[in-house]
């Protein structure tokens, strides 16, 4: 037996090897990059179709599954994916034919016609056996089933025509289509191990850090050109920044004043994306003095929404002046550009008899919109209003509308992520969300009428002019001060080619390529 | 065994059932606390967590599911019979148990906060017996700058400029604290700099600590006899001084562990680097009760057992502590 001895000399040595370790950087890959390392901001939770918590969920299950057809890289439109043919046989009955050979992965066989009932149907139809309810129940609005016709093909029946079926279902999270064995035999832990049989397969998941997809050898598809995709939860924006700078980040996306100290970095590429959400100041209809339409519209008179964004988002956000963005079917061109009027405005408030007014301003405490409430404070000072600005934190503000508690808003800035979809963006103003979502509290049958008849309308001009119809009455009640539908910044290597769905909600990481 | 030594293990028997006892009083009294601030907090985990997909249906299901529409004794009791037979309940957000999610990060922060707690002492402790034996000096004087300076700027700044400094200028070091491979050495190097930050700050403050506390001790009596029977200065400073001055250090460590058991989270964001803080942090926000529930009581439970090792071991240190402490307990 040995004494093992530690003296000086081995102290020096060990510490000396220890700093040539940590002074060798990984090795440096060359040739084409097989790999990516992508910032995700928001923690991966579930990866089941059923239960997923948001985008960032359903970037990663849109490519570790299939659906029957998804967006073409870059764009709203659609492709066939696991159908070979889809076709629309009538308003209500949508005939598909999978491709043969698709194949699940962990050797959970060959999806099937059954596979696509089951997955739509175990969102869309109540659960049976106790199963839990889907929280996406409402994207499958309609459907009275999937029937299956033979091994690759089936028939999804609506009780009522839906325009939106494609867009916002079948090419999106509530149209991943999971095998019903895996999710059987997996139970709750398929939702961290999910079995799909898209471009990647998941290879880890881990709480805080994030996940890591390699690509799927027995995909039938377009096969994506990196064989591994690191996706890292990073919460904060600097160390993101940092992260792009030391090359540990290959691709972020950041918000645009995040992102401006990135564009003098040699080997980064920094492009400005329009978002799709959409951020508005809005006012309870049902509370005095709000409830009169001339303090209303004195208010929107006297905001000026250009000195807000340079505020909130030093002038890196496209100014909104209507519910929904250029890039959605629907959106109203020739909408109202209100600009800012105090003697205007000050007179509509001696019209309503309104002096001296005090309300509050509810906002999110995040520093955008506590800088746009200032402005917005300073402004509405001038026409005789004094607004005391209400920041709270997350948990308390989302819950501010809910109920009757929703009755004590005054004012509020808000944000909602949108799709490309005009009925998604619309659905959150009708009058059955007063009490939920609509903190206008806004109540208006021909808004309601406008929407229910854009939701079944399937002829595009139609329903276009369905939902510029339904934004001229919301533009009539002065019950929204449209501000912006922001702007996402990608920061990326110079040779990569990333790939989104435009709005950059959506993410499409097997489209992800080499700059060419 | 002579009966002087059956006092003593008696006495010392009786200190740590004492100690024990408290313990498990304190651990109560928190899950007590927790589950009172959990229900009183304002805020709708259901509005929160499912944002505007919510519809009302959905929501009263997700209440149910998650037992708040249950009258809070029972949820009380209930939350009390499950912590006790270690089910710390299922995330509301991934269905997942409450003990696999602290699983898995807590190994992060059991190995940032030891790490840093070694490193303050391995370093706080030579600079604070140098500072004291070479009280006045220029080293001295220039030590206690440096410290208070540590102390004095926040963890999270200090990670910030640790990583433009060793990550961006010298590109040594990495920025994300955590290897997404899970390799030993990378994981090894990517901890360097969240240790470092968290470590300067302590190790500051035990310099100053253990100078002020060697100063005391070797103005003892006791320290001047040591020398006047001829024994080494560096055998009397080091084997008599600074065990005695280890005491209150010891103590202060203990509640250092526990503070950076949960409350190392800056430096877990700013390195990205999952962690109970992290966890406790992003489970508040989403009024992801079981979640926070579970982790600050594993939090509590780790503190408090630190607590009673650093108890104990003071007590091994000075048995006069022992001593007192089982004599107030006999004579009540």
């Amino acid at each position: 037996m040995t004494n093992a001895h530690f003296n000086r000399r081995a102290f020096l040595a060990s510490v000396g090897g220890t700093a040539l370790a940590c002074a060798l950087d990984a090795p440096a890959q060359t040739g084409p990059r097989t790999s990516i390392t992508v910032r995700i901001d928001r923690d991966l939770a579930v990866l089941d179709p059923a239960n997923r918590t948001g985008p960032w969920d359903g970037n990663v299950m849109r490519v570790v599954f299939q659906r029957l057809m998804k967006q073409k890289p870059n764009s709203s439109e659609l492709e066939l994916d696991a159908a070979a043919e889809v076709r629309q046989v009538s308003p209500t009955v949508i005939e598909f034919r999978l491709k043969p050979g698709q194949m699940f992965t962990d050797g959970f066989g060959e999806m099937t016609a059954d596979d696509v009932k089951f997955s739509f149907e175990r969102i869309g139809l109540p659960p049976k056996d106790g199963a839990k309810e889907s929280s996406y129940k409402a994207d499958w609005l309609f459907l009275q089933g999937v029937e299956v016709k033979s091994k690759y093909e089936g028939r999804i029946v609506l009780t009522q025509p839906r325009a939106n079926l494609y867009d916002v279902v079948i090419a999106d999270g509530s149209g991943c289509i999971v095998s019903r064995k895996a999710v059987g035999e997996r139970g709750a832990d398929f939702a961290t191990k999910p079995v799909g049989s898209g471009p990647y397969q998941l290879v880890s998941l881990e709480r805080q850090k994030g996940a890591t997809l390699r690509r799927n050898p027995a995909y039938a598809g377009r096969k994506p050109q990196y064989e591994e995709i690191s996706i890292r939860f990073i919460p904060d924006a600097r160390t993101t920044d940092l992260a792009l700078r030391s090359g540990e980040l290959d691709f972020a996306v950041l918000a645009p004043a995040s992102a401006e100290p990135l564009r003098s970095v040699a080997g980064l590429t920094v492009n400005d994306q329009p978002s799709i959400a959409y951020v508005w100041l809005g006012m309870n209809v049902e509370k005095a003095p709000l409830s009169d339409l001339r303090v209303r519209q004195a208010i929107r008179l006297a905001l000026d929404v250009d000195q807000m964004l340079a505020a909130g988002y030093n002038s890196k956000a496209p100014r909104l002046n209507t519910l929904l963005p250029p890039q959605i079917l629907g959106h109203w061109r020739e909408a109202p550009v209100y600009k800012r009027n105090v003697a205007e405005a000050k007179s509509l408030l001696a019209a309503a008899g309104a002096s001296n007014l005090k309300v509050k301003l509810l906002i999110l405490n995040q520093a955008n919109y506590q800088s746009m409430a200032l402005v917005a404070r300073a402004l509405l000072a001038e026409i005789g209003v004094t607004v005391e600005v209400d920041a709270q934190e997350g948990g308390t503000f989302w819950n501010s509308g809910k109920g009757d508690t929703g009755k004590n808003i005054d004012l509020f800035i808000t944000r909602f992520n949108g799709k490309h979809d005009p009925n998604f963006i619309m659905q959150w103003f009708v009058s059955g969300q007063i009490g939920n979502w609509n903190w206008q509290r806004w109540n208006s049958p021909e808004f309601d009428a406008l929407y229910a008849q854009s939701a079944g309308e399937v002829d595009p001009a139609r329903r276009r002019q369905l939902v510029v119809d339904a934004q001229r009455v919301m533009d009539k009640s002065a019950a929204f001060v449209w501000l912006t539908n922001e702007a996402n910044t990608l920061v990326y290597r110079n040779w990569i080619r990333p790939a989104g769905v435009p709005g950059w909600i959506d993410w499409q990481y097997d489209d992800f390529g080499t700059a060419s | 065994m002579s009966a002087g030594e059956g006092t003593r293990t008696a006495e010392a028997m009786r200190y740590l059932a004492s100690r024990l006892v408290t313990t498990v009083l304190i651990v109560l009294g928190a899950m007590l606390l927790l589950f009172t601030l959990s229900a009183v907090v304002p805020g709708d985990p259901a509005t929160t967590l499912l944002g505007p997909q919510a519809t009302p249906e959905l929501s009263r299901r997700f209440v149910t599911e998650m037992g708040l529409d249950q009258p809070l004794y029972i949820r009380l009791w209930r939350f009390f019979a499950n912590a006790l037979t270690g089910n710390l309940g299922t995330d509301v957000i991934s269905g997942r148990p409450v003990a696999g999610l602290i699983g898995e990060v807590l190994p992060y922060t059991l190995i940032l906060t030891f790490s840093a707690i070694g490193l303050a002492v391995a370093i706080g402790v030579p600079l604070g017996v140098f500072a004291a034996t070479h009280r006045g000096s220029v080293a001295d004087n220039v030590l206690a700058f440096i410290s208070v300076a540590f102390i004095a700027v926040p963890s999270f700044v200090i990670a910030i400029f640790l990583l433009l400094i060793f990550a961006i200028w010298l590109d040594w070091l990495p920025v994300l604290g955590a290897s997404r491979t899970g390799a030993f050495w990378d994981e090894a190097r990517r901890m360097i700099l969240p240790t470092l930050a968290l470590a300067l700050g302590w190790i500051g403050f035990i310099a100053r600590l253990i100078r002020t506390s060697m100063l005391e001790v070797m103005a003892e009596p006791f320290i001047r006899t040591s020398r006047a029977f001829g024994l080494s200065r560096r055998l009397v400073t080091y084997k008599y001084a600074l065990k005695n001055a280890c005491i209150p250090t010891i103590t202060i460590l203990g509640m250092g562990v526990g503070r950076l058991l949960g409350g190392a989270v800056l430096v877990e964001i700013v390195f990205a680097r999952p962690g109970l803080g992290r966890l406790i942090y992003q489970a508040i926000s989403e009024r992801n009760y079981p979640v926070v529930q579970g982790a600050v009581l594993v939090v509590v439970v780790l503190f408090v057992v630190v607590n009673l090792v650093v108890d104990l071991s003071y007590s091994a240190i000075d048995p006069r502590i022992r001593h007192d402490a089982s004599r107030r307990g006999a004579t009540g």
